[in-house]
């Protein structure tokens, strides 16, 4: 954190101006940029930019950020752990005489291997399929965060990148899209690049790009069926979104090929990845998407992970309604703190005690006669009765990086403000619709 | 004439050793409070502090399931090197590292990324403890050992964040107060329960764990320095977080008694001594 927002050159005389303007409650908080508290920076988004990959998508920020994410998948074997391997032979000893572990193990299964394993399988789907669904892992994402100017073992990076993993696996539903057979799954490589330099800090914009491009990512059709090895459609055309979207123009709910969503509500997909929002708290003020400046004066920064989950309502309700009506079923997903940089500004010195602003002789000017002939070894807290206090107390204007944490209604009330209903993850998600998915 | 080429047997009969059955595993009944925790400073004569903390282990028959043991040393507040840029406060390096004996798999001597993300919690946390604008210039470096393995991250976080802390006020560096970390998680036994939330989960004794909350708190401040929240809870409402939160403050406050008794100790055994 530190050392992605590092070069602020803000003097503490500015710091203070700011920290007051931001946390000004009579009009609301007045900040650099003119924004509402709640409003994001005016952005321009497209997807599918990378001819290379299964998604892609591009974001710019109106201040000049950029960042760039590439989705690429790969099949790859699950390997089966061994007691489970031991239990899945013992459970077919009562339907097939000879043992057919080969049939899961290795690779190279004979036909009449693979039947028997089909139709014992369909028996003990019931009991196996949570077994199965269960046997998901984290390791199937990976996820890499390249910011220019910075190492990508730098802990900042390594910051960024697990709170994005974290995101997405938080739930453990994302792991399951990537489940093919019991044999196979799909690994995907997330790959984020922020072009330009670290203006801000970046985790918004990085988690936007990534939730547009995993909505753009699509995966061949599979054409094979069960635990075979798996055979794939090659026609591009009728690869499968990985969030699957419920078109709620036409009735066509059976069709699998993908549409070109013509209106921004036409295709809505029933759950969306997840979205990381930075807030931060200045007073008593909340302060969504905060610049680099406003940033360096927060009391406290938090980021805040959500997802749309399947909206509660039932299908026949979601196809009569427009899609932007209808209510986000929202969840929270992760919740961290971030180290705001404000602990690292430099301390103002007031007047009363800068030996420059001839501060120490006004602290004495009541005894101006007397403060020469005073005792020379006099204790320093003594000579300077204002240094005590500009050492535990706020003066009104003198900027002093911020000790302590936050409050813990301070956090609540953060969390939940990005979770209350027309919120502001709800509008994001709502712009996030308008982008044009190819 | 005896028979000196051999190793011979005893000459009279033997017992056999019997041994004792182990006490069965505990029930699994619901604690109000966390482990115990034992934690001792000052361990580390070279460095100017340092803090030892072990977890009680709750079913110590269990094979492979030792307790949590870390190590914390604190070195500085120092000056910077001459080729560093001015710094108006303390520039505080925290690396959280595991030992390469303290996973289940051998870990290499290079720290991988979830040991650098843990030590930017750590630094999180600490640096709102720290009045860092009283050591203009100088460095200092706090290093946090993870000895044992089988816990996870948030439990090892909360871990580091006490010990880091006992080991701060070892090395008499100033803070607003002594930050101690805690944890509290929702888990459910099955589909068919409520999910319950507990305080200082043991990951071994549950089954599923829905969401976990890790906290660093100042208790006298009532603040909070970090907080990572992970998991997927039940609806969108914020009763349920509110109370993860909620339990998670008093694992920090029953973990910052140890602290603050421990330090206590030194103190006097300080005195006693001059």
């Amino acid at each position: 954190m530190s050392s992605t927002s590092q070069h602020l050159l803000l003097s503490p005389a500015e710091l203070a101006y700011l920290h007051g303007s931001l946390s000004l409650i009579t009009p609301g908080p007045i900040r650099p940029d003119g924004r509402s508290p709640t409003q994001f920076r005016p952005l321009t988004a497209e997807t599918g930019i990378l001819p290379g990959t299964n998604g892609s998508a591009r974001i710019c920020f109106a201040d000049g950020t950029e960042a760039v994410v590439g989705v690429k998948a790969e099949v790859e074997k699950t390997p089966v752990p061994p007691y489970e391997f031991v239990a899945s032979t013992e459970g077919r000893k009562g339907h097939s005489s000879a043992p057919k572990k080969s049939s899961r193990k290795s690779k190279k299964t004979t036909t009449e291997d693979e039947e028997i394993s089909m139709d014992v399988d369909e028996d003990d789907e019931e009991a196996a399929g949570v077994n199965e669904k269960a046997r998901v892992s984290p390791d199937w994402v990976e996820l890499s965060v390249e910011i220019p100017g910075l190492r990508d073992d730098d802990s900042g990076t390594v910051f960024l990148t697990s709170m994005l993993t974290e995101a997405l696996l938080a739930d453990g539903e994302f792991v399951k899209k990537l489940w093919i057979n019991r044999r196979f799954h799909w690994k995907l490589y997330l790959d984020i690049i922020l072009i330009s330099p670290p203006l801000s800090y970046p985790l918004p914009l990085l988690s936007l790009t990534t939730h547009l491009a995993l909505l753009a990512t699509r995966l061949p059709r599979l054409k094979s069926e069960a635990d075979e090895d798996p055979m794939f459609d090659d026609d591009w055309a009728a690869a499968t979104f990985l969030y699957p979207r419920q078109d709620t123009t036409s009735a066509k709910a059976s069709n699998k090929s993908p549409k070109q969503p013509s209106a921004a509500a036409a295709a809505a997909p029933a759950s969306r990845p997840p979205i990381t929002l930075l807030v931060m708290a200045v007073g008593d003020n909340i302060i969504f998407d905060p610049s680099k400046e406003e940033l360096a004066v927060a009391d406290s920064a938090v980021a805040v992970s959500v997802a749309e989950g399947p909206s509660s309502e039932t299908e026949p309700e979601s196809e009569s309604i427009p899609a932007t009506s209808t209510k986000r079923n929202l969840h929270l997903l992760s919740v961290r703190t971030i180290d705001p940089p404000s602990r690292l500004t430099p301390p103002g010195v007031p007047n009363s005690v800068n030996a420059a602003a001839w501060g120490t002789m006004t602290a004495a000017t009541p005894t101006t006669t007397t403060a020469a002939t005073a005792p020379a070894n006099e204790s320093g807290a003594a000579k300077h009765p204002d240094a005590r206090v500009t050492e535990t107390e706020d003066v009104v204007g003198v900027w002093k990086a911020p000790r302590g944490g936050a409050k813990f209604g301070m956090l609540g009330a953060m969390v939940a403000k990005v979770l209350e209903r027309g919120g502001v993850a709800e509008e994001v998600l709502d712009g996030l619709e308008g982008v044009d998915l190819t | 004439m005896a028979d000196r080429r051999r190793i011979n047997g005893p000459v009279g009969a033997t017992t056999p050793p019997i041994f004792d059955k182990p006490a069965g595993p505990a029930a699994a009944k619901t604690r109000d409070a966390i482990r115990k925790i034992f934690l001792k400073t000052g361990i580390t004569p070279s460095a100017s502090g340092s803090a030892y903390l072990e977890l009680e282990n709750p079913n110590p028959q269990r094979p492979g399931n030792t307790s949590l043991k870390l190590s914390c040393t604190v070195h500085g507040p120092r000056s910077l090197p001459r080729s560093a840029p001015f710094s108006p406060h303390i520039i505080l390096t925290t690396h959280v590292k595991y030992a390469p004996f303290a996973t289940r798999q051998r870990r290499g001597y290079l720290r991988d990324s979830s040991e650098r993300d843990l030590g930017v919690h750590l630094e999180t946390a600490l640096r709102g403890a720290i009045i860092a604008d009283r050591w203009p210039k100088s460095g200092v470096d706090i290093i946090s050992q993870k000895d044992d393995e089988g816990w996870d991250m948030m439990n090892v976080l909360s871990g580091c964040i006490t010990v880091a802390s006992a080991a701060i006020a070892d090395a008499g560096i100033d803070c607003v107060d002594t930050v101690a970390g805690g944890v509290a998680a929702l888990v459910c036994k099955d589909d068919k329960t409520a999910p319950t939330i507990v305080m200082d989960p043991v990951v071994a004794e549950h089954d599923s764990i829905l969401a976990a909350c890790c906290v660093a708190y100042l208790p006298t401040r009532d603040e909070i320095t970090n907080m990572w929240f992970k998991g997927r809870l039940p609806g969108a409402d914020m009763m349920v977080y509110d109370k993860l939160m909620e339990k998670s403050l008093v694992a920090c406050r029953c973990a910052n008694r140890v602290i603050v008794q421990e330090l206590n100790e030194t103190v006097k055994k300080g005195q006693g001594i001059s």
